[in-house]
């Protein structure tokens, strides 16, 4: 009998010390490029030259689709509709983006917390799924001129409106999506404040109607449209932390495509597409007079 | 509080999409349960053979799968592999490994049982007979194990499609995400959808998986 | 793989690893007193209650706890029945374990011979009494590698419960991951620390297995 323990007991130990080698030996590769915690993502972009995880603009363009990562449940950004289309601002955006190149979209429907993931594995060629432009994100990826306005906002039930981050009881919990510029937000600059976290849009919105959390923080954008679509809540903190930009992302280094969007994000500033964009999309939900403040045109 | 939603699954595509999304688990997990029913013969088979480094390679694999959760290798298969040896694979197709993964351990570990109850003495009279030990697997153990086991992957078909549920964590669009899409696009004019959707799926998994179950309950009663 | 990271991120891992282990072990708490009772109710044929049982364990047998937790955390508020996120866990967990404890517990109880049974009855014990003192204690040891099974199968359900905002383990690597990318890092932890929470278990297991099959031998 005691034996098979010692049997047992060795095997076991011999998985976890095989599961770690094979980390520690990908790891090791990785750590001779990036001592300091701060740059070891550095690594990633450097191993993209030899394995390259993205596809260049030709090889797009030779294959025939792109894949665009967006959100399948953030309306009216990137949501999909009743017949199964994708639609919203960022996927007319993305529409445009099919034309122009002549290839076919394949959208891959992305949560927040997988944006950057998706990227690195190159599992898509560009995120249009409201990403907006951060240092930490910088390093990671690298993103196109911007073509949208944003800063972050908190929104609550009408009977207990938020009005500062000071109101937040010591008990009461906030809201966030997981991976969202908000989340990072809040856990830098208010450590205190409980988070209960969602990956999905879809989720978390829901468990805000529900009354789970006192406030719900994200995207101001996100959030007013919220407040205007849905009876009985209000933004009390409209714009909270910086003013950010909304940008096209793609893998790190990838410069063939970057250049190509950068390019393609000025022509289109010159026949004002992004306020037909708005027009098209966003004007339903916010009305006229976010127009101006949204939009980025080059 | 009139409407708790079910309207909006006859809106459009809606229930055709939610169909659709159910597809997509069911079809990962057939093709997972025949790689998993072909693999396992040959790992439970592999179990049986007297090699030590064999056995402690075969019994880390069969831990490793106890242990870990499907979740966890997903995210593992998914997001690790192109990190570390610079593969793409698709949502897809990292879900059928994980699943035939899990399934090959589970399988294996079943043949294993099967292969050992079957008395040696028909080992022996095989090869008493001059089969070689390819024949006597092919043509007296097999046949015997494959009825045992037919219920036993009955039942793990179940359990797969089950599992599916999770494969929306790596961004594959099934039946809940294809909930959560319907939810979301319905907000304004349906805010209690999320109640007649989700109790929709609900519904829909237990149609999918309650018959499958009672199937092999039913063929191990029969075939005991 | 980055040393400072992975120290860095090891609090929030034992955190969540605590959290895990707290609701992880109030759940099957919940679905061993469900698997006592539902099988105490099939035991005895009780009638009306014996076929909510089998609804109840086919039902829960039958459908993911994914969509079993959306539906209570997400879907009953719709008609005024709130639920915690740490509550919908522990239900959630304890329904799901229960049907399958109940499930284990029965074919416990089916191998103890009916003659005990008989015996204890013409002792002058009642039905209840043979039950509590003679074939329960029998049936739950017989039970005791096929309920450590389930305790294994429960608690690495736990990973779904990062989808209604309980911050977990598979919660904290998706997060960080999220956040900060950095993801090697963050699914090494991850493995980790599931090996240190199931792996002792498993150990056990097998030694109580073992054990048991001394004792059969025995008879």
């Amino acid at each position: 009998m005691k034996n098979t323990i010692v049997k047992k007991l060795t095997t076991s130990l011999l998985a976890t010390s095989l599961i770690t080698a094979s980390f520690t030996a990908c790891g090791s590769s990785d750590n001779t490029s990036s001592d300091t915690s701060a740059t070891a993502e550095s690594a990633s972009s450097e191993s993209s030259d030899s394995s390259a995880p993205f596809r260049t603009l030709d090889e797009i363009k030779e294959s025939g689709t792109i894949n665009i990562g967006v959100f399948s449940d953030k309306s009216p950004f990137g949501y999909v509709d009743e017949n199964g289309e994708y639609a919203g601002y960022d996927v007319y955006f993305a529409e445009r983006i099919g034309e122009d190149l002549g290839v076919e979209i394949n959208y891959v429907s992305t949560e927040a917390a997988n944006r950057i993931e998706y990227l690195q594995t190159g599992k898509v060629d560009i995120i249009l799924a409201n990403f907006t432009v951060t240092e930490e994100r910088a390093e990671e990826v690298d993103f196109a001129l911007p073509y949208m306005n944003v800063a972050l906002g908190v929104i609550s039930p009408d009977d207990a409106v938020i009005e500062s981050l000071d109101d937040i009881g010591a008990d009461n919990q906030v809201i966030v999506i997981s991976g969202t510029t908000a989340e990072t937000y809040l856990t830098k600059n208010y450590p205190d404040i409980k988070l209960q976290k969602y990956d999905a849009y879809a989720e978390a919105k829901t468990a805000f109607e529900n009354g789970n959390g006192v406030a719900w923080a994200n995207d101001n954008t996100e959030v007013i449209a919220f407040s205007i679509e849905n009876e009985g809540y209000t933004v009390g903190i409209p714009s909270l932390g910086d003013q950010d930009t909304i940008a096209p992302a793609v893998t790190k280094g990838n410069e063939s495509l970057l250049n190509w969007l950068n390019e393609e994000i000025e022509s289109l500033g010159t026949e004002n597409f992004f306020h037909a964009d708005y027009e098209a999309t966003l004007l339903d939900t916010y009305g006229a007079d976010y127009e101006d403040t949204l939009v980025v045109e080059q | 509080m009139a409407s708790l939603g079910i309207d909006v699954l006859f809106k459009g595509t809606n229930f055709l999409r939610l169909l659709q999304g159910l597809w997509v688990s069911i079809e990962i997990s057939l093709i997972a349960v025949v790689l998993s029913i072909v693999l396992g013969l040959l790992v439970g088979m592999l179990m049986t053979v007297e090699n030590k480094l064999l056995k402690v390679i075969l019994k880390i694999y069969l831990e490793t799968v106890r242990i870990m959760p499907q979740m966890v290798l997903l995210f593992i298969v998914y997001f690790g592999t192109t990190r570390v040896f610079g593969w793409d694979m698709s949502a897809e197709s990292s879900a059928i490994f994980v699943f035939t993964f899990w399934g090959t351990a589970e399988m294996g570990d079943l043949v294993r049982g099967s292969i050992k109850s079957i008395p040696n003495i028909q080992f022996e009279s095989a090869f008493a007979l001059g089969m070689d030990k390819i024949q006597t697997y092919l043509y007296i153990i097999l046949p015997q194990t494959v009825r045992r086991l037919i219920p036993l992957s009955i039942n793990l078909i179940t359990r797969m499609i089950k599992t599916t549920s999770l494969v929306m964590m790596i961004g594959i669009v099934e039946v809940l995400k294809v909930a959560q899409q319907i939810i979301e696009a319905n907000r304004k004019v349906s805010p209690n959808a999320a109640f007649g959707v989700f109790a929709v799926v609900f519904l829909l998994y237990f149609l999918v998986c309650w018959p499958i179950s009672r199937l092999s309950v039913y063929l191990e009663k029969r075939w005991a | 793989m980055n040393k400072d990271i992975l120290i860095e991120y090891l609090p929030l891992y034992k955190d969540a690893l605590i959290l895990t282990l707290k609701i992880g072990w109030q759940g099957i708490l919940l679905a061993f007193v469900i698997g006592l009772i539902g099988s105490a109710i099939l035991h005895f044929k009780i009638r009306v209650l014996k076929s909510i049982v089998g609804v109840y364990i086919e039902l829960f047998r039958n459908t993911p706890l994914l969509v079993q937790l959306f539906f209570i955390y997400f879907a009953l508020p719709k008609v005024g029945i709130q639920v915690s996120a740490e509550a919908c866990g522990i239900l959630g967990l304890g329904l799901l374990g229960g049907a399958y404890m109940i499930e284990t517990f029965r074919s416990g109880l089916e191998a103890i011979p009916t003659i005990q049974n008989e015996s204890a009855l013409s002792l002058g014990m009642n039905d209840f009494q043979t039950l509590w003192h003679v074939i329960l204690p029998q049936a739950v040891s017989i039970s005791v590698p096929g309920l450590l099974a389930n305790v294994i199968f429960l608690l690495k359900e736990t990973s779904v419960f990062s989808t209604i905002s309980l911050m977990d383990l598979m919660f904290t690597a998706k997060d960080l991951i999220g956040m900060y990318a950095k993801t090697i890092e963050c699914l090494f932890l991850l493995v980790v620390f599931y090996l240190i929470m199931l792996l002792p278990i498993s150990i056990l297991g097998a030694v109580i297995e073992r054990r048991m099959r001394y004792g059969q031998f025995g008879d």
